[in-house]
């Protein structure tokens, strides 16, 4: 049994269509990055997922039952913005959200505000909450009822550095006990970290389904990245520029630049013959931001 | 049936949080008792040993507002005699609070990820705002018949009167606010602003029989000839008159307006007392088994569009 199926999905408004025909299997236990510009068709599909929107065409499963349906119950889900009653404290709203859904013991609202960290300001009025409490008490909601899925959209928005390591840390502790996540998230590095597999999207449709390393490794069969130190920082810019390169400035005289691996073994001795004495030569791995740009383009860049 | 018991559960811990639900419990449970007791306290002690008081009306007067009974049908009948009457007001402030708030703050999609069955999300707030709509009557009716109670300690009044038809005619007007709710659900869902779903609850029912009321008049101005033309006009004529009997207004108050007369002729009023133009619309002459059925339909025609939009629409 799959943990989420999505056959053909598509969802058109009006005459836009913001998702077309969407197929992609999600085992359990699998933790999935969903990746796309703006508009790409993330949060329609996440929201068919979730119940919220009904397809013009197609049909989606979870947990190996049609969608909408009680299988549903089994889903935390976090979609877009996270919405709360602002009069009610974070604890109130949590309690709300066990009542409503059923079957969730009170001392469970205990236990997800101390994993998320939220016990000092469970009390306060939701709000008086910044962003990132907002985020991660939606979090904690998702979280309840032990969901078998989790459906999560942009779920380190708004959050500092600590912040997102600790929703980093919390979701890998969450996935460790069997839970198939679905991540969406403009955070590249955050996702590179977090995830096992890919699905992309464009223009509501899918570009890539595959293992991270597969994307990673497609993007790096082309280009390879080297981080460069010279004793002249300045005749180091030039002469990179001068073989057909973009390098970026690094450090004090350094520079990062992307090479076609077709010309990477030579470019040392272009260097050399340019005059450019190199100090240091750090190859590095294609991340996922390049090999994501590569997929969708310049206009993907995530804003 | 368990999701729609915890829908009810949980709309109810959000409803006894709101503010404003104390609000309106306070100026209905103690002001206008208050203000009841203190009018018969000011008409007692300026008439009660008056000439105006020769054959006791005054008595008669106190017995019919500020007896415990009095205070009761007080209680059941004068929001229905406001404008816009207290019970639309709270129906308002409830639909506010169980659909409005969820479009304001975002929260469907949040309510309906926690519990997708819509169905039972929906009966549980409809149970809930039922539910508070008898908080509000049943303590309107234990705090009036307790300032009646204290009346009897200064005031010349009785524990008399028939308790069980004023008891009836508050569980039936109860009943009846199922349509005027139904109907708010549907208009703030339609509409999809909370605000002015509330708006349209208050005055699209007024709105309309006024409406009916201006159109009545000019269909009298129109010039008719023949004969069969003359018997036709009739016929439409009787059937547009019968129309107030199917008003919404009209129905969902009959039940607390059924006390008026009783309540006018404890007052002095003589037998049988004409109200005049205002009889239609207050729902005189409608019985209450004609007002139930009316209001049955209504808060069936309502409930199953609301429910029709609930369960198809989408969720952004």
């Amino acid at each position: 049994m799959t943990a989420i199926t999505a056959s053909a999905l598509t969802k058109r408004y009006g005459h836009v269509l913001a998702v077309d025909g969407l197929s992609f299997d999600i085992q359990p236990g699998e933790i999935v990055g969903f990746l796309g510009p703006n508009g790409a068709g993330k949060t329609t599909t996440l929201r068919m997922l979730a119940g919220l929107v009904r397809p013009t065409r197609g049909r989606c499963q979870m947990l190996g039952r049609r969608v909408p349906g009680p299988s549903l119950l089994e889903v935390g889900t976090m979609i877009e913005e996270p919405s709360f009653y602002p009069y009610l404290s974070g604890r109130a709203n949590l309690h709300h959200a066990a009542v409503l859904h059923g079957g969730v013991p009170e001392r469970r609202v205990d236990e997800v505000l101390e994993f998320m960290r939220m016990e000092l300001a469970a009390e306060k009025r939701v709000r008086a909450y910044s962003q990132g409490m907002r985020q991660r008490l939606a979090l904690a909601r998702a979280l309840l009822w032990k969901p078998k899925v989790l459906l999560l959209d942009e779920p380190t928005n708004g959050l500092d550095p600590a912040g997102i390591a600790e929703v980093r840390a919390a979701l890998k502790t969450v996935a460790m006990q069997g839970v198939t996540v679905l991540i969406s998230s403009h955070i590249l590095p955050e996702i590179e970290k977090l995830v096992e597999r890919i699905l992309a999207v464009d223009k509501g449709s899918l570009r890539f389904d595959g293992p991270l390393q597969g994307l990673l490794g497609a993007a790096g069969a082309n280009t390879v990245s080297y981080e460069l130190e010279a004793t002249d920082g300045r005749a180091l810019l030039d002469a990179l520029a001068d073989l057909g390169l973009k390098p970026t400035p690094h450090g004090d005289a350094g520079a990062r630049v992307a090479v076609p691996a077709a010309l990477a073994t030579d470019l040392l001795s272009g260097l050399a013959t340019r005059g450019v004495d190199v100090l240091e030569a750090r190859r590095g791995a294609a991340s996922l931001e390049d090999a994501y740009l590569r997929l969708v383009g310049a206009e993907g860049r995530p804003s | 049936m368990r999701a729609t018991l915890n829908a009810v559960r949980a709309e109810l811990f959000k409803g006894f949080r709101k503010r404003r639900f104390y609000l309106l419990a306070g100026l209905y449970w103690v002001l206008l008792p208050a203000v009841a007791l203190i009018t018969a306290a000011v008409l007692d002690h300026n008439l009660t040993g008056s000439f105006a008081n020769q054959g006791g009306q005054i008595g008669q007067v106190l017995q019919g507002f500020a007896s415990p009974f009095g205070m009761a049908r007080l209680a059941l009948m004068a929001p229905a005699l406001m404008s816009p009457t207290g019970y639309i007001v709270a129906v308002a402030l409830f639909a506010g609070l169980f659909i409005g708030e969820e479009r304001t703050q975002r929260m469907w999609k949040t309510v309906l990820a926690v519990q997708p069955a819509r169905m039972s999300v929906l009966a549980g707030k409809v149970l809930a705002g039922m539910i508070l709509l008898a908080v509000l009557l049943g303590g309107a009716l234990a705090f009036a018949t307790l300032a009646g109670v204290v009346g009897t300690l200064f005031l010349p009044t009785t524990f008399a009167g028939p308790w069980g038809q004023v008891a009836g005619l508050f569980v039936l007007q109860w009943l009846q606010l199922l349509a005027a709710l139904l109907l708010a659900y549907l208009l703030v869902f339609l509409v999809r602003s909370g605000t002015l779903g509330i708006i349209l609850v208050i005055f699209l029912p007024a709105l309309l029989e006024g409406l009916y009321t201006v159109l009545n008049t000019l269909s009298l101005l129109r010039p008719l000839t023949r004969v069969n033309a003359v018997f036709q006009a009739l016929r439409l004529k009787q059937a547009w008159e019968a129309l107030p009997h199917y008003f919404f207004s009209a129905n969902l108050y009959a039940p607390a307006r059924h006390l008026l007369q009783p309540f006018l002729r404890s007052t002095g009023a003589p037998e049988g007392a004409d109200l005049g133009p205002l009889s239609n619309l207050l729902g005189q002459g409608i019985t209450l088994p004609h007002a139930a059925a009316v209001m049955a339909g209504y808060a069936l025609v309502f409930g199953a569009l609301t429910a029709w939009l609930v369960a198809r629409r989408d969720v952004e």
